[in-house]
């Protein structure tokens, strides 16, 4: 009964449209032209080798960050004396890998409408796996877009990947790999499953996702939103 | 007992010792490997102090046969607040402290690289096993668990975890002191400030320094805050693995708020980078606190309301009184820490006992329960959850001027060492710090709450049925990634 008066007082708490502009996200750190003088300074501060500046035709420096690489710390942008970094709310970063495209064409003509995913943690600090569970809560609801997280790799259309692939995570990523039925996609989530992020020289470590198995979905972040995860399955998806 | 009562008493015992005080609370004495096991025994038994850990000073042992190596041996007195750190010179394997602490042996099996399981046979009639893991079948992270079960009740569980090792202690010493409270943040994605606050005070430790008490107090906020969406998804766990699923969603759904909030506050949903030695890397004014403390007036009433309707349904208390036991007297043996160690009526919070930025004036008193059980624990976790609203406010009522952010370079001389503890979600957090050449570190040794509190799930359900596991490891809700690093 308690149930039912508390839902008739609060009322619906699912938003219509999970994929708004939210101003207060982290997002794509984008660098303005002709103004870099080159000191090397945002390069040095960066964990991940995220950053680097070549030099343009006209002699100009041009600096280029990989999305996929960066963990969002905003250490660059801090430090840098000109400003030439900004970190911007663009959290829709995810991006689809070559063989992705082939693939999603093939799986969206033969069943359109859902996507069903198999979770392995591989390595991950645990914050890119509760981002994953947030995906259900009452706010987001991601289940209306037709996702759904299956406990049967068997039963699964993409397998989805936190954290850099450790040595002891190797075996049982494969063999879930290998369970499950063709045609897979493999997605990554996060910026340590598909780069190794800040893990990547650690001792325990096997490889980085990308080396091991063919990524389809790149989802960065560190860890990405519940909005940038929902961006990056849709646009699989072709629901955007 | 003070420190130097310790040392007076050891004296007077016929030890010849070599020590030093350093940081005001921490003792390190050298002794012989011949001497751990007496001291072991008198420390536990007649100083009555807590067993914390035990690390080899050099990060791994060498692998080299007949090559010495140093091994470090910690206890705590929680009643005035100091460590004692015990060395020994050893070549062969770390001195056994079998039949003195129990748990000694999860240290030692890390220091030795021993990591082959034998899972324990159970015969009988009806007697079979259960293998779960290491990919599990839902959004969690791996370990296998091995149950032996005769008939319906479990009579054996075997935990095999470290499938997550990545060897961040050794990555830790390679990183520069500016740089490196990124990676203290990712050991544990959801403890994410405790384990950049318990950093920033091992600096500050080192550096004998403080920051100004706003800084103090919006680093409180922060905590808490953390504190509050974690708390918020273990009850909703819980609820969700009995299948009252109205109370999880809610739960979920606060969670989220605080988590927006969070990211409205310091831009990242997990705070990340928020909390930096001898500063703060957050800008925070009138209209963010102004936010903060609308927010949570706005579900504080309806929390409290959700917490009143899980304890007024029959099916829920059904499934949760008397499940999952742990005594006081085996949660001591196994040194279990946190929310699931005062369950069981151990009365032990850092906040009070090693108290770290404005605790000793915020925090009053630990709260305990006595049975131990799921419920105990879900009520527990209920009540540091609405602690956390009145922490936060109070916290906040230290705040009267904007705080500019404020990130200083640090310089740390070589040789240094310092120990520190928080009191994240879990549990005690420990810190060993050493200092090495070129602003890096030499050792850095987390102990963390998960390594020793997984060993109490073991306890917990024997004599349960497979189906109550579930709710009984949601209770305990312990992090692999913290315990494998």
């Amino acid at each position: 009964m308690n149930n039912i008066f508390d839902r008739i007082k609060y009322g619906t708490e699912t938003i219509k449209d999970p994929l708004h502009n939210n101003e207060f996200s982290y997002g794509k750190i984008i660098a303005k032209e002709n103004i870099c003088n080159n000191c090397g300074e945002c390069m040095s501060i960066c964990t991940v080798g995220a950053i680097t500046i070549n030099i343009g035709t006209n002699g100009e420096n041009i600096v280029k960050i990989n999305n996929k690489k960066c963990i969002y710390c905003r250490n660059c942008v801090d430090i840098c004396s000109e400003s030439v970094l900004k970190m911007t709310s663009d959290y829709k970063m995810a991006e689809l890998e070559l063989a992705g495209d082939k693939l999603r064409e093939k799986i969206y003509k033969i069943y359109n409408r859902s996507l069903v995913l198999r979770v392995v943690d591989t390595g991950s600090c645990n914050a890119c796996m509760s981002e994953l569970s947030a995906l259900h809560n009452t706010f987001y609801d991601i289940s209306r877009f037709g996702i759904n997280v299956v406990p049967s790799p068997r039963h699964a259309d993409a397998l989805v990947v936190t954290g850099v692939v450790t040595k002891n995570m190797k075996e049982a990523l494969e063999k879930t790999y290998q369970a499950m039925a063709e045609p897979k996609i493999i997605i990554a989530v996060g910026s340590c499953a598909y780069n190794g992020g800040i893990f990547k020289d650690g001792d325990g470590v096997y490889d980085v996702l990308n080396n091991i198995l063919p990524v389809d979905l790149v989802i960065p972040g560190c860890p990405p939103s519940p909005q940038a995860i929902i961006f990056g399955l849709l646009k699989l998806m072709n629901k955007l | 007992m003070k420190i130097e009562d310790t040392i007076n008493n050891l004296r007077q015992l016929n030890f010849d010792l070599k020590y030093e005080v350093k940081n005001n609370n921490e003792l390190y004495v050298r002794i012989k490997s011949e001497q751990i096991r007496k001291i072991a025994l008198i420390c536990i038994d007649v100083f009555k102090f807590n067993y914390i850990c035990e690390f080899t000073a050099e990060g791994e042992r060498p692998t080299i046969e007949g090559k010495e190596f140093i091994v470090n041996c910690v206890f705590s007195n929680s009643k005035r607040g100091y460590y004692v750190i015990w060395s020994y010179v050893t070549e062969k394997a770390p001195i056994s402290l079998e039949n003195i602490i129990y748990q000694s042996n999860l240290f030692q099996r890390e220091i030795n690289s021993d990591y082959d399981y034998k899972v324990k046979e159970v015969s009988g009639t009806d007697a079979y096993q259960v293998a779960v893991g290491p990919v599990h079948a839902g959004i969690i992270e791996p370990g296998h668990f091995r149950f032996s079960v005769m008939g319906e009740p479990i009579e054996n569980l075997e935990i095999r975890l470290m499938y997550k090792h990545r060897g961040i202690e050794k990555q830790c010493t390679n990183i520069n002191a500016n740089l490196l409270n990124l990676m203290f943040e990712r050991v544990s994605g959801e403890s994410t400030v405790a384990y950049g606050e318990a950093y920033a005070i091992l600096v500050e430790k080192l550096l004998n320094k403080e920051v100004s008490k706003e800084i103090k107090a919006l680093r409180i906020v922060l905590l808490e805050l953390e504190r509050m969406y974690n708390y918020m998804d273990d009850l909703g766990g819980i609820a969700n693995d009995i299948g009252y699923s109205y109370v999880a969603k809610k739960f979920g759904y606060f969670s989220e708020i605080i988590h927006q909030l969070c990211e409205r506050v310091s831009g990242s949903r997990f705070m990340r980078n928020g909390i930096v030695p001898l500063g703060i890397n957050i800008d925070f004014n009138e209209k963010k606190k102004k936010d903060i403390i609308e927010t949570l007036d706005s579900i504080k009433a309806r929390v409290n309301s959700i917490i009143k309707m899980s304890f007024n349904a029959v099916s829920f208390l059904d499934r949760v009184e008397d499940t999952g036991m742990v005594s006081t007297a085996m949660a001591k043996k196994f040194c279990m820490t946190g929310v699931v160690a005062r369950a069981s009526n151990l009365k032990y919070d850092v906040r009070l006992k090693f108290p770290y930025e404005l605790y000793k004036e915020i925090k009053k008193d630990i709260n305990i329960e006595t049975k131990g059980g799921v419920f105990e624990r879900y009520k527990l976790k209920a009540c540091e959850l609405k602690d956390a609203f009145d922490f936060i406010e109070k916290a906040l009522s230290y705040i009267n001027k904007d705080i500019k952010r404020d990130k200083q370079e640090i310089c740390l001389k070589e040789g240094l060492e310092a120990i520190v503890s928080v009191e994240t979600v879990k549990g005690e957090l420990v810190v060993y710090g050493l200092v090495g050449k070129d602003n890096r570190f030499n050792r850095i040794y987390f102990k963390t709450p998960s390594f020793t509190n997984w060993t109490g799930m073991t306890e917990a359900v024997l004599g349960e049925i497979v189906p109550d596991f579930p709710l009984i490891n949601k209770s305990f809700n312990m992090s692999y990634s913290e315990n494998d690093r």
